[in-house]
């Protein structure tokens, strides 16, 4: 039986048969037809391999028509020290907090990592880099240490190796930190992943024992996934083995393990072209071993895709431990475990949300903190820090993504303006 | 959601910072002190002589900036552009682009009058809608090159290039994905009508 015939393919899943065929990636601006709502069937391995350079705007509605996500790209080349310094005036946080530069210049940086040695390494989205931050006589100096990658977006340390998550593989380079001019040749600790480009971006998180949590993203906005992605494995890279741990999972980046009891956490992004207000992104919880979270089928926790539900309820999937809101594109996401910041903050979650491309008021571009029970019970959310989208809808940054220093303070890391902040308390 | 209301004083800096697209005002006179050492390959003009160097006048300023970006990063791999992007810093990159950009673009090589190849290559073009993104004169805009009076032996190694993967673009997915569907043929009609147009 065809793909088409089971899920009873409506007629805004087929593909117009003006449907751009180009491909110009994320970078392009605009390949949007004037007229027509762009459509796309993305339920097939053509799509998949090959998606067109808009695939994102397949699905295109009236009420959210004019927006593309090429519109929210940083330039270039970024932004000056001095431009980004003057857009931190910005930035609102609780009394006591500040937030200053840690460092500029730290190319379209997504998930950071901390060395042993105190050297900060950053991933990036676009320009195929990974860079260091290290402290030379009190400066902090920003090297580019890996060139020539894909995606290189998500990172993770430990016992001196700094490990690389680039689309289909996850790369080891040992004795990172005394190697940072000259960084060794990798070994791939995993490769047993798919090709796929679309939401091939991925977020590291290792757990206690030296396992890594990684989320597979599904290569489309929304399809019935290849059964290789929408789902988070545990990966062990010391021998490559894994286990399929959730499924039902569209794009996450973004994750951390419970410091309380070693279970994963992570930030989901929610299909567009639903509307302005749904569905809602998700904070979710995984309890127990083969979950399933509902994507293609139920978004947000509470709506059924109006295409591919296939008669399924949202009530047969692990509903989510907190609705973020729509459009906010929650990303990197971690536990505070320091001791720097006021006692409530302990065990609760920061997360960083990147803001919208697909509503025309943008929202999130702040971060979040959710005070949650260790079984998901319970889980209020505050604004932790905000103001990266000014005045006319403009963004002054995106948070990517953060991670707590070992002095307790928060690094946040802005893919927009380049740079890498440091929030800090003091009473 | 209501938007976050603005103090006074940060609307204006952030009216002053967003009125030029968000970087810092390029220096078109810097930017064509830095292009000197370039003109011995992209021509003295931005109009390249040589073999297999493509013309640099009248690009998309953002197309510019973002292939610099690309070469230095090393996403775009060239044994001859990466060392030179290497030594540029974002500063000279913004003004490099603002320099190209503003230089009058290359006249197309002449065509004959009866051009069989340059007529399958504007029908490939038409259904393969490469004017969605390069705009209806092929003259590009933002980090979508000019294509119009390009040299053709550069856009056909760009072509070839798309497609055997040796040139991946902006890393996400790219023009590899429009040449997918092209065999070597159709990216020779293509080139030599992009090569003819004004
Ligand atoms: C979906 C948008 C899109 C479509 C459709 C598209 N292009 Fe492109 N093209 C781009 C972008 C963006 C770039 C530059 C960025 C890059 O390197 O990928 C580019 C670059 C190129 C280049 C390289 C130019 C240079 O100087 O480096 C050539 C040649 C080209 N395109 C030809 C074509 C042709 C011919 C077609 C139609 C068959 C086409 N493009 C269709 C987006 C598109
Ligand atoms: C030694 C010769 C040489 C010099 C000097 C040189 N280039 Fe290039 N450049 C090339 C070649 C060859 C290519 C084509 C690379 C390819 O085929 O991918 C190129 C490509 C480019 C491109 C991509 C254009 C396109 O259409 O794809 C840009 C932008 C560029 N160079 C800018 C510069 C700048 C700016 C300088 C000076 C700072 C410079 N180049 C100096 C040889 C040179």
């Amino acid at each position: 039986m065809s793909l088409g015939a089971k899920l009873k393919i409506g007629p805004a899943m087929i593909v117009a048969a003006t449907a751009a065929v180009g491909v110009a990636g994320m970078l392009l601006a605009g390949a949007a037809q004037a007229d027509k709502l762009i459509r796309y069937d993305a339920n097939s391995k053509n799509f998949w391999l090959h998606p067109p350079g808009d695939w994102y705007m397949g699905g295109e509605t009236e009420e959210l028509k004019g927006t593309d996500f090429a519109k929210t790209l940083p330039p270039p080349t970024g932004f000056t020290r001095a431009e980004v310094e003057a857009r931190l005036k910005n930035i609102k946080l609780p009394p006591g907090f500040k937030i200053e530069i840690y460092a500029s210049g730290v190319r379209s940086a997504r998930e950071m990592a901390l060395g042993d040695k105190g050297t900060l390494f950053a991933g990036s989205f676009t320009g195929g880099i990974v860079s260091a931050v290290v402290d030379e006589g009190g400066k902090k100096v920003v090297k580019t240490i890996l060139k020539g990658l894909r995606m290189p977006t998500g990172l993770a340390f430990r016992d001196g190796a700094l490990y690389v998550a680039d689309i289909d593989k996850i790369y080891k380079y040992a004795n990172a930190e005394d190697n940072l001019d000259h960084m060794p040749a990798p070994t791939v600790v995993y490769d047993d992943m798919p090709p796929y480009t679309t939401h091939g971006w991925k977020y590291l998180a290792f757990d206690k024992n030296g396992w890594l949590y990684v989320a597979f993203g599904p290569p489309c906005n929304i399809c019935l996934p290849p059964t290789s992605t929408a789902q988070v494995r545990h990966i062990n890279p010391a021998n490559g083995l894994a286990e399929l741990v959730a499924i039902g999972i569209r794009n996450s980046v973004g994750g951390d393990v419970d410091p309380r009891t070693d279970q994963y956490w992570f930030s989901e992004n929610g299909r567009d072209w639903l509307g302005s207000d749904i569905p809602s992104d998700k904070l979710n919880h995984i309890a127990r071993m083969g979950e399933d979270f509902g994507f293609p089928y139920c978004h947000g926790g509470d709506i059924p895709d109006p295409d591919l539900a296939m008669g399924h309820k949202c009530s047969e999937f692990t509903p989510p431990v907190f609705k973020l809101g729509a459009h906010m594109a929650p990303l990197g996401m971690k536990f505070y475990t320091g001791d720097q910041f006021p006692a409530d903050y302990k065990d609760s979650i920061i997360i960083a949300e990147h803001g919208s491309w697909n509503r025309h008021q943008y929202q999130g571009g702040r971060l979040v903190r959710i005070t949650v029970d260790p079984d998901g019970k319970n889980a209020k959310q505050e604004v932790f820090a905000s103001g990266w989208i000014g005045p006319n809808n403009k963004y002054l940054g995106r948070p990517s993504d953060v991670l707590v220093a070992k002095d307790g303070s928060l690094l946040v890391a802005d893919d927009y303006n380049s740079a890498i902040y440091r929030i800090s308390y003091s009473k | 959601m209501t938007p976050v209301r603005p103090l006074l004083f940060a609307f204006g800096l952030v009216a002053l910072l967003l009125c030029c697209g968000g970087a810092s005002a390029a220096d078109v006179a810097a930017g064509k002190a830095t292009a000197e050492g370039c003109a011995g390959c992209h021509g003295a003009d931005g109009i390249s002589q040589m073999p297999l160097v493509p013309s640099l006048a009248g690009e998309p300023d953002y197309f510019i900036q973002w292939q610099l970006v690309f070469f230095r990063g090393g996403s775009r791999k060239n044994e001859v552009m990466g060392p030179i992007a290497e030594a540029l810093s974002d500063e000279e990159i913004r003004n490099l682009g603002a320099y190209y950009a503003s230089l009058p673009p290359p006249k197309p090589q002449p065509a004959p009058t009866s051009d069989a190849l340059a007529q399958a290559g504007a029908e490939l073009a038409a259904k393969h809608r490469c004017q969605v993104c390069h705009g209806n004169d092929y003259s590009g805009s933002g980090p979508t090159a000019r294509l119009a009076g390009q040299r053709e032996d550069v856009l056909l190694k760009a072509l070839r290039d798309f497609k055997s993967g040796a040139r991946v673009g902006s890393g996400v997915s790219s023009m590899a994905d429009v040449v997918y569907g092209l065999s070597d043929d159709d990216m020779r009609a293509l080139a030599h009508y992009m090569a003819t147009r004004p």
